[in-house]
């Protein structure tokens, strides 16, 4: 069965496409600015086999942006969950180059690393890691008094153990916050692309963008909604199943 | 002596009065203790400075011989990531299993040691957590309403089994059961407000041991004048 959020997405585009038609019945546009149904079918049939391994290679971009983003938030967050000049520090930086747009800095990134995939992967990258890393940082940061009071009185805290306590209490945070940020992992891999990489979905919406071809546009923004939706859906079922894990005991006599 | 409290001064931050303003008692020897005191007098601040861990205060505030204070209260939880038994016997000395299996039948856990502690009643979770504390090494317990939720019957046997088990240890318990202090108790601190002094005023309890006669009008004199103090 498919997941809803396909459904949804699905249910937005045709909406979208349709009034796309409606505009262009209003202002009688050509179909060279809009193109017809009919046009947008055969467009799709032409390029779609092309566009579905664009979407695919930007997809896994995405993913081991996302993944990487998540290892390097994390870490940094333990670090910065500390109440010494480090944690301060790490704070601090956190907040403020959050506000730097990574996009203005995507074309230092270019000059650095070349139009290839490891562009695509640091942009993807450090587009969702801000979020990640506030949002880490504030968990990891909050103590859980009630569960850690036992363990700091006996002498038995260690940053492993706290680390843990506070993950598994605020996992639903963990994993809204997580599964939020994929969205923003495809994104990045899509303005890098776009911006200057040589692959990718994003890569064929600028080709498409120069050859003013709509229904190549409205394609490939069709394969990106049903990938991103597909990684959501995914990372949403490993949140339920995760949860599900945490939550449920492991057996018992009550 | 176990506990010993002189010219306590302290005002919560942004408080136009003092909670305690000279407050001084002395606890003598090991054995079962109460803090006695209606709410918002200041009874788990204090605990919590006698256990080291409080806001800063003026004053001095001395527990000789009593190397290692714990302080364990009724809101805390145990992590939820494994069941009640495997949290309790993870912070168990090897040396101290038996003592656990021990209190874990006492305190009736055995039914629920292989539940996840957010599935307890909060009777149980009360229980588990004061047994994790009992396995431990320690001079002194504060139980700051440690065994709050806890049905009479079965609080009764469980600090009757705390004291036949732990004759040599230091125990300050915190209730707001005037007749449980008054009946367990060896002397019982009760705290004032400011506006009566002296703040704190010892009364001296049954000091129950297990299979001990209760003396019921020593217990109405004693809890009379807990109740006068307060």
């Amino acid at each position: 069965m498919l997941p809803k959020r396909i459904y949804q997405f699905v249910i937005i585009y045709l909406a979208a496409l349709g009034g796309l038609q409606a505009i262009k019945l209003v202002f009688a546009l050509s179909d060279y600015v809009i193109p017809s149904p009919a046009d947008l079918w055969q467009t799709a049939e032409a390029v779609f086999s092309r566009y579905l391994g664009d979407a695919l290679n930007t997809l896994a971009v995405a993913i081991v942006g996302h993944l990487l983003a998540i290892v390097l938030a994390t870490v940094v967050a333990i670090i910065g969950r500390l109440t010494n000049w480090a944690g301060a520090l790490i704070k601090v930086a956190a907040y403020n180059l959050q506000a730097y747009p990574i996009v203005a800095v995507a074309p230092i990134i270019f000059i650095l690393l070349g139009d290839g995939l490891a562009s695509r992967l640091l942009i993807a990258a450090m587009i969702c890691y801000f979020p990640l890393l506030l949002s880490f940082i504030g968990i990891f940061a909050e103590p859980v008094v009630d569960i850690e009071h036992f363990y700091t009185m006996t002498g038995r805290m260690r940053w492993q153990l706290e680390v843990k306590i506070r993950a598994f209490e605020n996992n639903a945070k963990l994993i809204t916050v997580t599964a939020g940020s994929a969205t923003l992992a495809m994104v990045g891999t899509i303005v890098a692309e776009f911006f200057g990489a040589n692959a990718g979905i994003g890569y064929s919406l600028r080709i498409a963008l120069y050859q003013s071809d709509l229904a190549k546009v409205l394609v490939a923004l069709f394969l990106i909604g049903i990938f991103t939706s597909l990684y959501l859906a995914l990372l949403e079922r490993i949140g339920v199943w995760l949860q599900h894990k945490l939550v449920l005991p492991t057996g018992g006599t009550l | 002596m176990l506990i010993d409290c002189r010219n306590i001064r302290y005002r919560y931050p942004n408080a136009e009065a003092a909670v305690f303003a000279d407050l001084s008692f002395c606890l003598r020897g090991p054995g079962f203790h109460a803090l006695f005191g209606p709410s918002g007098v200041g009874k788990t601040t204090l605990a919590r400075m006698i256990a080291g861990n409080g806001p800063r205060y003026e004053g001095r505030i001395e527990t000789p011989g009593v190397a290692r204070t714990l302080y364990s209260y009724n809101l805390e939880r145990l992590p939820g990531w494994s069941c009640v038994g495997d949290h309790i016997a993870k912070v168990t000395p090897p040396s101290r299993r038996e003592r656990m299996a021990d209190l874990i039948g006492s305190f009736g856990l055995e039914g629920c040691i292989d539940a996840r502690f957010s599935q307890l009643s909060l009777g149980q979770k009360n229980r588990a957590n004061l047994t994790r504390y009992l396995v431990q090494d320690f001079d002194l317990l504060i139980m700051d309403e440690s065994l709050a939720n806890v049905d009479e019957t079965t609080r009764e046997k469980i600090l009757l089994k705390i004291k036949g088990m732990f004759p040599d240890k230091g125990f300050l318990y915190i209730s707001h059961n005037v007749s449980e202090v008054a009946k367990f108790c060896r002397e019982v601190v009760v705290l004032r407000n400011t506006a009566k002094q002296p703040q704190a005023v010892s009364i001296a309890g049954l000091d129950l041991a297990p299979d001990q006669p209760l003396d019921k009008s020593r217990l109405e004199r004693a809890m009379l004048e807990i109740v006068h103090a307060a």
